[in-house]
C-alpha cells in the first residue's frame, strides 16, 4: 500500500534499512546506485532522494508498515480535534451558561477562554525557545513533560499492535539520535491542533448561543478595581483589533452600566429599564468573541502552523539521518566502482588427502643416484656431507630440468635406469613448488625404469633452512603421485 | 578504445593472486599454498558506472614452460613470426591438458593484454624462469616485471638484473603490505608500458583517489555517529525499593560495558565494510570504562517527573498563581505575587517529594529511586575512542585484501600526540557539546565527523598510548 506521507516514509525506511542489513553490499551498492542514477536531479535533497528510492526499491522481507503508522497519524489527529471542539464547546456552554436570573460574568469567561489560553501560549513560547539559557533548561524540559501532546502516545497504546508499532518509532528511544526535534514538534503539533479545534470549539458554542439565545454580560469582582481602571485593561486587551473593529471594544459607559453586585439577587449598578439593560448588556460578545478570536484562534492557528511546519521540517532532516541512511545517500550518490571479479573463482579440486604421505624416514642407507634439479647450486661437498647425514651415498651428481631440454631430461632418465641404483635422491630448491615438470620427471622415471626404488626428494633451502611453509607444499603437492616409496628430506642449509 | 587488459602470469605461488587480490580489493581470491590451484583465467575489471577503465586477468602459473618453448622453438620462422608461434602453439594446445596452464595465460595475453610478470623477490633467481620469460618475450607484448616481496630475504638486485634482459619496466610491489599510494603508483605504472593505456589508468587512479576519500568521510561519519552514542548512552531504572538497588547496580554496569561495546564493535564492522574487508577477523581489547562511579540515584515521582522537574513545575505553578494577584492588583505588588509564589511553590514540592514518593495507590508506589548509569563523564573517553576508532581505521585503509591474518588491534597508539593545539581545541568543543546532550543531535555527529576527518590525514605515531 503507498502513501505520500513523511512519516509514513520514515517508518517504511526505517523497516527497510533494517531488511537490507542481510542484503549483500555488492548487491546493495549496485541497486542504490541505480536507483541513485534515476534520482539524480534530487541529489540536492537528500530527503526527497530518499523518498524517490523509497519507492522504487524492492527488498526481501520488507514490511512495508508505513501506511499503518500514517492511518494512526490521521486517527490520533481525528481524535484530537475531536476532543479539542468538545471541550472547547462544552467549556464555552458552561461559561456562557444563562439561564436569564444572573447575567454571565466577563470576567469569568475573559479568565477562562482568554487569559488561561495566553499563560499557556506563554509556556508554549517558552518550551520552544532553543535551549541556550541554562535556567530554562529543567522549566523546558518539565513544560516538554506536561505537554498534553504526549498524552497522545499513551492514547496509541489503545490501537492494533503493527500500527502502534510503526508510528512509536518517532519516540523510540533508540532513535532519537535522529528524531529527537521531530518527536518534539510532534507532541507540539498534537497539543496545538487539540488548542486550535478547542477555540474553533469555544467560537462555535459562542456563536450559536449568541444565534440562538439571548446572553446578558455583566462584571463582577471582589476586588477595588473601578470602571475607569477595568475600561483600562480590556482597551489594553482590544487593543488589536480596536481600528479593525471600534464596536467589539467595550465603550467606558458600557462598562459602567454593567458592573453588577450579586447582593440581594443581583443588581447592576446603575439601574435602567430592562430593555435597555437587554441591549446594552449584550453588547459584549463582540469584546469576547474578538478576544478569543486574538488570544486563542490567531495565535493557536499560527503555533499549530509553525508547529506542523517545523515538524515537517525535523522530519524531512531525520531522514538522510536516520541510521543506515548516510551509507544509503552514499550509495546512491558515489559511481559504482567494482574492481573484483564479478564471476566465483574455480579453483582445482586437487586431492591431497590421498593417503599417501612422501614419508621421512632419517636414515637410508642406500646408494644412490643423484639428481640436480633445475640447478640448485649445491656443490658436491656439501651434497656428500649432508646426504651421508641420512645414510645415502651417492656415485654420480646428474643434471635435469632447469636450461636443459626436455630430451636431455629424457636422457638422464635413461642412464639411471641403466645405472640401477638402490634410490634416487632429487636435489630440489624448497623455495621453488613442484610445477607439473618435475611430476612429470619423477612419474617418468617410474614408467622407464620400472623399479619400485625408493626417490628421495631432498628440499635445499638455500641459504636458509627449509621453511615449514615450503615442506608443507612439496609434501601435499607431492601426495597426487600416490607413490608409497617417495620420500621427502629437508637438507641444511648452505651455512 | 577498448579498456586495457593486464595479464598477470609468472611462476606458480609466487604472489599472483596476492597482488590481484590486493589491487582489486578483492578477499575472495583464493591464496592457496598448494601450486596450481589456480586453473582458470580469471577477470577483475575495475569499472564505474558499467564503464569499465581497465581489467586484470589472473591465471594460472606456468607449468610446462620448457616443453612449450621446444615446441615453439622447433616451428619454422624467424623472429617477426614469434606471436604468431605463440598463437599456434595455443591454438594447437587448447585441448591438451598437459599445457592447460599455458594455453590459458597466453590467451589473454594474444588478444593484446599487458603482461605484469610476476616473480619472489625474497627469492633468489633460477634457470627455470628463463623459458617462461622468454615465452612472454615471443608474444612481443608491452610488459612489466613486479617484484613481490614475499619473505624477509632479498634477492632484488640479481632479480633486477635478470629480468631487466626480458622487460623493460621493473618494480617492487609487495602485496601483503602496498599502502593506497603504492597501488596506485603501480597502476600508474601499468599505464606506461603502453601509450594509449595512460589515460584510462589516470582516471581510473583519479577515480580510486575520489572513492578513497568518499570511503574516509562515510568512516569519519560511521565513527562520529558511534562516539556520540557513546557519549550519551544511558541506563535508567526505576524501582521503589531501596533493597533492591545494590543488586541492579552490578546488573547495570555490566548491561552498560557491554552496550558500550556492542556499539564500538558495530562501528568497527561498518568501517570494515565500507573497505571491502566483510570477514575479517578482528583481535581488540574492549574499551575500558575510565569513570569509576558511572551511577546517579534521584527521586523520581508521580507521572515519572524527575525531583528537578517537580520543583520547576511547582514554581511556575506557584508563579502563575502569584501572577494572577500581580494582575488583580494591577501590577501594583512589583510582581512581588509572581515570585513569593514560585518561591513557595517550589520549595513546597521540593519538600514534599519524598513523603509523595512513600505514598501508594492501589499497592503501586506513586514515586521512588531511579538509578541510571551514563552518560560518560570523564573527559579522557572520548578521546580514547576515537583514537580506537582512528588505529583501526587506518590499520583498515591501509590494510591489503591480500593480507588474511587476522587485524591485531592489541597496541593502541598516542594519536593524540599528532594533534595539533587548535584541533583539540575544536574537538573538546564537541565533546563538551556532546556531554550535554540526551539525546543525539545530527548536526553535532556532521560537525565531530568533519573533525575526524581532518585527523584521518594524520599519520598514527605507533607508540603505546596513555590517555591525557
Amino acid at each position: 500500500m503507498t502513501h505520500s506521507s513523511l512519516i509514513g516514509d520514515l517508518v517504511d525506511l526505517d523497516s527497510a534499512l533494517k531488511s537490507d542489513r542481510s542484503t549483500d553490499n555488492d548487491r546493495k551498492k549496485q541497486r542504490d546506485r541505480a536507483l541513485g542514477r534515476t534520482l539524480q536531479q534530487q541529489r540536492n535533497n537528500p530527503a526527497r532522494q530518499i523518498r524517490g528510492w523509497l519507492s522504487q526499491v524492492s527488498i526481501n522481507a520488507w514490511k512495508r508498515d508505513g501506511h499503518h503508522a500514517v492511518q494512526l497519524y490521521h486517527v490520533l489527529c481525528v481524535l484530537l480535534t475531536v476532543a479539542g471542539l468538545a471541550t472547547g464547546w462544552g467549556l464555552a456552554t458552561a461559561v456562557l451558561h444563562y439561564t436569564g436570573n444572573a447575567p454571565i460574568n466577563i470576567v469569568n469567561a475573559l479568565g477562562l477562554l482568554v487569559l488561561l489560553q495566553i499563560l499557556l501560549l506563554l509556556l508554549w513560547c517558552v518550551s520552544t525557545i532553543p535551549n541556550r539559557v541554562p535556567l530554562f533548561g529543567s522549566l523546558q524540559s518539565a513544560l516538554r513533560f506536561l505537554n498534553p501532546g504526549r498524552l497522545t502516545r499513551h492514547l496509541a497504546r489503545f490501537f492494533p499492535a503493527r500500527s502502534r508499532q510503526s508510528l512509536s518509532l518517532v519516540w523510540d528511544t533508540d532513535y532519537a539520535t535522529a528524531l529527537a526535534p521531530a518527536t518534539r514538534w510532534l507532541f507540539s503539533f498534537w497539543s496545538q491542533l487539540f488548542a486550535f479545534c478547542f477555540n474553533i470549539g469555544v467560537l462555535l458554542a459562542a456563536f450559536y448561543l449568541i444565534s440562538f439565545s439571548d446572553l446578558a454580560f455583566a462584571w463582577s469582582t471582589t476586588l477595588n478595581i473601578d470602571s475607569a481602571t477595568f475600561h483600562h485593561m480590556l482597551k489594553a486587551l482590544s487593543w488589536p483589533w480596536h481600528t479593525l473593529f471600534p464596536d467589539a471594544v467595550p465603550s467606558p459607559e458600557l462598562i459602567d452600566i454593567s458592573r453588577y453586585y450579586r447582593l440581594e439577587e443581583g443588581s447592576l449598578a446603575h439601574a435602567v429599564t430592562a430593555s435597555e439593560l437587554a441591549a446594552e448588556l449584550g453588547q459584549w460578545w463582540p469584546f469576547l468573541v474578538s478576544a478569543v478570536i486574538c488570544y486563542g484562534f490567531i495565535p493557536r492557528l499560527l503555533t499549530l502552523l509553525i508547529s506542523w511546519l517545523r515538524f515537517r521540517h525535523h522530519l524531512a532532516h531525520a531522514l538522510p539521518h536516520l541510521p543506515g541512511a548516510p551509507e544509503l545517500l552514499a550509495r546512491m550518490n558515489s559511481p559504482l566502482i567494482t574492481t573484483a571479479a564479478r564471476q566465483p573463482e574455480s579453483v582445482a579440486d586437487i586431492d591431497v588427502d590421498t593417503g599417501y604421505e612422501a614419508t621421512e624416514s632419517g636414515s637410508y642407507n642406500l646408494q644412490c643416484a643423484l639428481i640436480d634439479w633445475s640447478g640448485t647450486g649445491v656443490n658436491t661437498d656439501t651434497a656428500t656431507r649432508q646426504l651421508q647425514a641420512m645414510g645415502i651415498s651417492f656415485k654420480e651428481l646428474l643434471p635435469a630440468g632447469g636450461t636443459r631440454t626436455t630430451d636431455q631430461d629424457n636422457a638422464t632418465i635413461m642412464s639411471l635406469c641403466r645405472l640401477k641404483p638402490q634410490g634416487i635422491a632429487v636435489m630440489v630448491k624448497s623455495w621453488e613448488p613442484p610445477l607439473l615438470e618435475f611430476l612429470d620427471f619423477i612419474h617418468s622415471i617410474r614408467e622407464q625404469c620400472n623399479r619400485r626404488q625408493p626417490i628421495i626428494i631432498l628440499l635445499w633451502g638455500g641459504a636458509d633452512s627449509v621453511t615449514e611453509r615450503d615442506h608443507e607444499t612439496w609434501q601435499l603437492t607431492l601426495r597426487q603421485l600416490k607413490d608409497p616409496d617417495l620420500h621427502i628430506e629437508a637438507m641444511g642449509s648452505a651455512q | 578504445m577498448t579498456a586495457p587488459l593486464f595479464a598477470i602470469v609468472g611462476h606458480p605461488n609466487k604472489g599472483k593472486s596476492s597482488i590481484v587480490s590486493t589491487l582489486a580489493q578483492d578477499e575472495s581470491v583464493t591464496i592457496s599454498p598448494i601450486p596450481g590451484t589456480t586453473v582458470d583465467n580469471r577477470y577483475y575489471p575495475m569499472s564505474v558506472d558499467g564503464e569499465t577503465l581497465y581489467a586484470l586477468v589472473d591465471t594460472p602459473g606456468f607449468q610446462r614452460a620448457r616443453a612449450a618453448l621446444e615446441w615453439m622453438q622447433k616451428q619454422p620462422g624467424s623472429s617477426v613470426d614469434r606471436a604468431n608461434i605463440v598463437r599456434l602453439f595455443v591454438e594447437e594446445h587448447h585441448d591438451d591438458t598437459r599445457f592447460a596452464a599455458e594455453c590459458s595465460l597466453l590467451t589473454p595475453i594474444l588478444d593484446g593484454a599487458g603482461i605484469l610478470y610476476v616473480i619472489d623477490g625474497s627469492r633468489p633467481f633460477g634457470e627455470e624462469y628463463e623459458a617462461e620469460m622468454e615465452i612472454l618475450r615471443w608474444t612481443g607484448q608491452p610488459s612489466l616485471a613486479l617484484i613481490n616481496m614475499i619473505g624477509d630475504s632479498d634477492y632484488s638486485e640479481e632479480w633486477h638484473i635478470a629480468l631487466g634482459q626480458y622487460f623493460r619496466i621493473v618494480r617492487i610491489f609487495d602485496a601483503m603490505t602496498a599502502d593506497f599510494d603504492r597501488r596506485v603508483q603501480l597502476l600508474l605504472a601499468f599505464g606506461q608500458i603502453r601509450e594509449e593505456w595512460r589515460e584510462s589508468l589516470e582516471t581510473a587512479v583519479r577515480i580510486l583517489q575520489e572513492e578513497r576519500q568518499r570511503r574516509r568521510n562515510l568512516s569519519a561519519h560511521i565513527i562520529a555517529e558511534t562516539i556520540s552514542r557513546m557519549l550519551t548512552h544511558t541506563l535508567q531504572r526505576r524501582f521503589s525499593d531501596n533493597a533492591a538497588g545494590n543488586e541492579v547496580r552490578e546488573s547495570m554496569q555490566l548491561a552498560y560495558k557491554q552496550d558500550l561495546t556492542a556499539m564500538e564493535q558495530q562501528c568497527r564492522s561498518h568501517v570494515e565494510q565500507t573497505y571491502n574487508h566483510a570477514h575479517l577477523e578482528r583481535h581488540e581489547p574492549h574499551v575500558q570504562l575510565l569513570d569509576q562511579d558511572l551511577f546517579a540515584t534521584k527521586t523520581w515521582l508521580l507521572f515519572g517527573l524527575t525531583q528537578q522537574q517537580l520543583i520547576t513545575t511547582g514554581a511556575l505553578g506557584g508563579a502563575a498563581t502569584g501572577g494572577v494577584i500581580d494582575l488583580a492588583v494591577g501590577g501594583a505588588s512589583l510582581f512581588l505575587g509572581a515570585g513569593i509564589g514560585a518561591m513557595i511553590g517550589g520549595v513546597s514540592a521540593w519538600v514534599t517529594t519524598d513523603r509523595i514518593a512513600d505514598i501508594k495507590v492501589l499497592g503501586l508506589p506513586l514515586g521512588g529511586e531511579q538509578l541510571s548509569i551514563g552518560p560518560m563523564r570523564n573527559i579522557n573517553f572520548p578521546y580514547v575512542v576515537l583514537g580506537r576508532a582512528l588505529y583501526h581505521h587506518q590499520m583498515i585503509e591501509d590494510r591489503t585484501h591480500a593480507h588474511r591474518a587476522p587485524l591485531e588491534l592489541e597496541q593502541q597508539p598516542a594519536w593524540l600526540q599528532t594533534v595539533d593545539k587548535d584541533q583539540r581545541k575544536r574537538l573538546e568543543k564537541i565533546f563538551l557539546k556532546l556531554r550535554g546532550q540526551k539525546t543525539l543531535n545530527p548536526d553535532l555527529v556532521d560537525s565531530l565527523a568533519e573533525q575526524i576527518q581532518k585527523l584521518m590525514k594524520l599519520p598514527v605515531s605507533h607508540t603505546t598510548e596513555t590517555p591525557a
